[in-house]
């Protein structure tokens, strides 16, 4: 299969696909992130955080796969980078796991017992479960983007602190902020009644801080960040992704402020997948650079299986990525009216 | 490096365990549920409605750890098994990857919609069970090919270096024959252990003299599961021994504690087989020639001993056998618990046999006991091999700081803990508050 590619064409098409499986994984669990990050501080009684819950209640579970598929793909496609992405980063990993089925959980368990003290031990499970998932996503990338301490021979210098620099911390809330804001505009467009209009004001307020903080972390990552122009520098046409991620918030902004959330709410989306390509077009051909030297990084080429395996892959990627889609957008049309404020826990 | 090691297998076995404590019940339910969705559509009889809704209730809590708990497993071969990653990427990856492709996507998404679509949408919320249970058992054949490799490798080649393995017929993994037939043995399985949980709920309410039609209907479908399954199993599994036998010899041998090769094998009622002598400290109640028979099928069929084959590659033997020893015998109880039920049933005394009700509630437990001790045999048989014959377990590891594992089994385990006693009180309130008329 493929034979007409070479075995680097097949490599460079995979990390491709792997920047885009992880852009869709980043704006489409946003907004359930968002809303867990949300629900405990904005739902002020039962009726409320019912609305909130089912405005995501369907829909999470199959974005999260989306993030699987990213390691599975990885995973396949890049081996070595898998084994070393989670051994260099193993308590945050552990740490985005115990988040993962922390949400995972609460988000499911809600509402399936009466007692209101499960039922707050559960929305603050689902805070912090998305709170975990945000920072360590956050911090990790954050971390690809700058460089890890790989030092000769692929030993990992890093140590766990060493992680959090300001550039990661600075990455990590912006990227909070965008899911909190992505979570605020999904309410709000999802919802009628108080809790709607509340969630339209928060996300007025919290567009405007993204859109600063969004500017000084691209501005951080191009002055600021080794090595990261030299992808720049030589395909131009790539500053094309941090204009348009600068654009978008600002139209997030413009939107939000006029009260018309979906284009918002469509706006801070591909804010999210603007900034993330952003970071991505700066490393390649490296997935792990190294901040110690450039020639320790792990590069594609290096990292890549064989043709076969990335060619089977890449059929099954090009026939199932599309049925995927197809029937998850489905899915949301099911369940496209509004959720007013006398829905009970029918479920 | 020794303590690594074991700090890694630990911490896999605790993930494993733990995510496979849910998934068995997971794929059994998930077709009955959908089947009663589907015939409630068809007859609009409020039984089945009533039966979907609390078969679903159950189904729900325990598709949730499930799901999440299987997160760890995508996790656990990267962050404690790196090396294996590195080894078998090339291979193992596809199989993990289509799995979420084709299984994780269809589950994730049409459980959300089967939960939140109300019966005003029947025709969509059954639709969407049958994707979630369609979704959980191409999730087996997924994961079980990927396992398969592990057990009998096949369609690679080694690495010019000698680093990794190199697929070079995607075909021929999938048409593994180990696949087949774990992937059977364990659907199979997976369908007794839900058919006894079923049977096990209902005599809870039959004792409490809650004999509505619910769970009577619901009891005349698992009764009939559990016999077909807990026939079949043992049929299966006399053709997988011979197979096993051939295929990994050590196992085999292990699995019947035979220490001497030999011809015309007997086989013990009572066995205790000594690894540090290398033979049976006890042996008693001998059968000629049924160890040859079970294994070569023939009765003067030649066994490859234990103490004949490689010393640094035998399997604990002992944790082995027991295994083995008691999956079978529970098997046998299935069989004889089944026969009763339906007997009693056909004559009408199943709703007053007190006895009988209690045995089969505290049966509930058996198949989750016999299904975890046939993993034992599968998965402790085949080592010190982490990819059998091609890469040893201990060379499979992540070097990551020991203190770091250390934390992490303890963070995971006290975590796994919470959740196991939630799910456990949210089940048994499910259960204990439902009448069969709501």
């Amino acid at each position: 299969m493929f034979d007409f590619l070479t075995h680097d064409m097949l490599t460079v098409i995979w990390f491709f696909l792997w920047c885009v499986i992880w852009g869709v994984y980043f704006i489409v669990d946003s907004f359930s992130l968002g809303a867990g990050l949300l629900a405990p501080f904005i739902a002020t009684d039962k009726v409320q955080m019912i609305q909130i819950q089912r405005s995501v209640g369907p829909f999470w579970g199959g974005n999260e796969v989306w993030l699987i598929l990213a390691a599975g793909g990885t995973f396949a496609a890049f081996p070595l980078v898998f084994s070393k992405m989670f051994t260099f980063l193993y308590l945050p990993m552990m740490l985005l796991l115990i988040g993962l089925i922390a949400r995972g959980i609460s988000v499911e368990y809600l509402h399936k017992d009466e007692s209101p003290r499960i039922q707050k031990a559960l929305t603050w499970g689902w805070f912090v479960g998305s709170l975990l998932i945000s920072l360590v996503l956050g911090v990790a990338f954050a971390n690809f983007f700058k460089g890890l301490e790989i030092a000769s021979g692929g030993v990992y210098m890093g140590t766990l602190l060493g992680l959090f620099s300001p550039y990661a911390l600075i990455g990590s809330i912006l990227f909070v902020l965008m899911n909190v804001t992505s979570g605020a505009l999904w309410i709000s467009i999802k919802t009628e009644g108080a809790i709607a209009a509340k969630a339209g004001d928060l996300a007025k307020k919290s567009t405007l801080t993204v859109l600063v903080l969004a500017l000084v972390y691209l501005a951080y990552s191009f002055v600021g960040i080794d090595g990261f122009t030299i992808n720049y520098s030589a395909t131009p046409a790539l500053y094309l992704l941090p204009i348009l991620a600068v654009m978008t918030t600002a139209l997030a902004v413009f939107f939000a402020k006029k009260d018309r959330e979906f284009p918002a709410f469509c706006s801070n989306l591909l804010a999210l997948l603007f900034v993330v390509q952003s970071g991505l077009a700066s490393i390649y051909p490296y997935m792990l650079k190294s901040s110690v030297s450039p020639e320790y990084g792990i590069d594609i080429f290096e990292a890549a299986s064989s043709h076969m395996t990335l060619s089977i892959m890449l059929g099954g990627a090009l026939v199932f990525v599309p049925i995927v889609i197809i029937y998850q957008l489905w899915a949301y049309t099911l369940f496209r009216e509004k959720i007013t404020e006398i829905e009970q826990v029918g479920y | 490096m020794v303590e690594l090691l074991l700090l890694s297998r630990l911490q896999f076995a605790i993930t494993v365990a733990f995510h496979f404590l849910f998934v068995p019940l997971t794929l059994g339910l998930a077709l009955l549920v959908a089947g009663m969705e589907t015939i409630y559509y068809k007859n609009k009889d409020e039984t089945w409605r009533r039966m979907a809704d609390f078969w679903g209730r159950v189904f729900k809590i325990n598709f949730a750890i499930g799901l999440v708990t299987g997160l760890a497993m995508t996790f656990q071969f990267g962050t404690n098994w790196g090396a294996y990653a590195e080894f078998m990427g090339d291979v193992f990856g596809p199989p993990l990857a289509v799995e979420a492709l084709l299984a994780f996507f269809l589950e994730g998404t049409f459980f959300g919609a089967w939960i939140f679509l109300d019966r005003s949408r029947q025709k969509l919320k059954a639709f969407s069970m049958w994707m979630v249970a369609l979704g959980t058992n191409i999730s087996s054949l997924w994961i079980i090919t990927a396992n398969g490799f592990m057990q009998n490798p096949v369609g690679y080649e080694m690495a010019a270096d000698g680093s990794k393995v190199v697929m070079t017929d995607f075909f021929a993994l999938l048409t593994n024959s180990y696949v087949w037939y774990m992937l059977i043995h364990t659907l199979l399985s997976a369908y007794l252990l839900t058919a006894f949980l079923i049977m096990g709920i209902c005599a809870y309410h039959f004792l409490k003299r809650n004999n509505n039609e619910v769970f009577r209907k619901s009891f005349r479908i698992a009764v009939a599961i559990a016999l077909i399954t807990a026939v079949l199993l043992p049929v299966l599994g006399h053709g997988y021994a011979q197979y096993v036998a051939e295929l990994q010899p050590a196992k085999g041998a292990a699995m019947d504690a035979v220490w001497e090769t030999g011809s015309r094998v007997p086989m013990y009622l009572i066995q205790v087989p000594d690894s540090s002598t290398g033979s049976n400290s006890v042996q008693l109640l001998e059968i000629p020639g049924l160890a040859s028979f079970l294994y070569t099928g023939s009765f003067n069929g030649t066994i490859t001993g234990l103490n004949q084959l490689a010393q640094d590659e035998l399997p604990p033997v002992g944790m082995v056998f027991w295994s083995f020893r008691l999956m079978t015998i529970l098997g046998s109880l299935f069989i004889i618990e089944a026969l009763l039920g339906l007997y009693l049933q056909k004559s009408g005394k199943l709703y007053t046999s007190d006895k009988y009700l209690k045995l089969l509630m505290w049966s509930i437990p058996l198949p989750y006991i016999a299904i975890t001790a046939g993993w034992i045999v599968a998965e402790v048989g085949r080592q010190p091999w982490i990819v059998y014959g091609l890469l040893k377990t201990a060379n499979g590891i992540s070097s990551v700081p020991i203190s770091d594992v250390l934390l992490s089994i303890v963070l995971i385990s006290a975590f796994y803990l919470i959740l196991m006693v939630f799910e456990i009180y949210l089940i048994k309130k499910t259960v204990v508050n439902a009448t069969g008329a709501e």
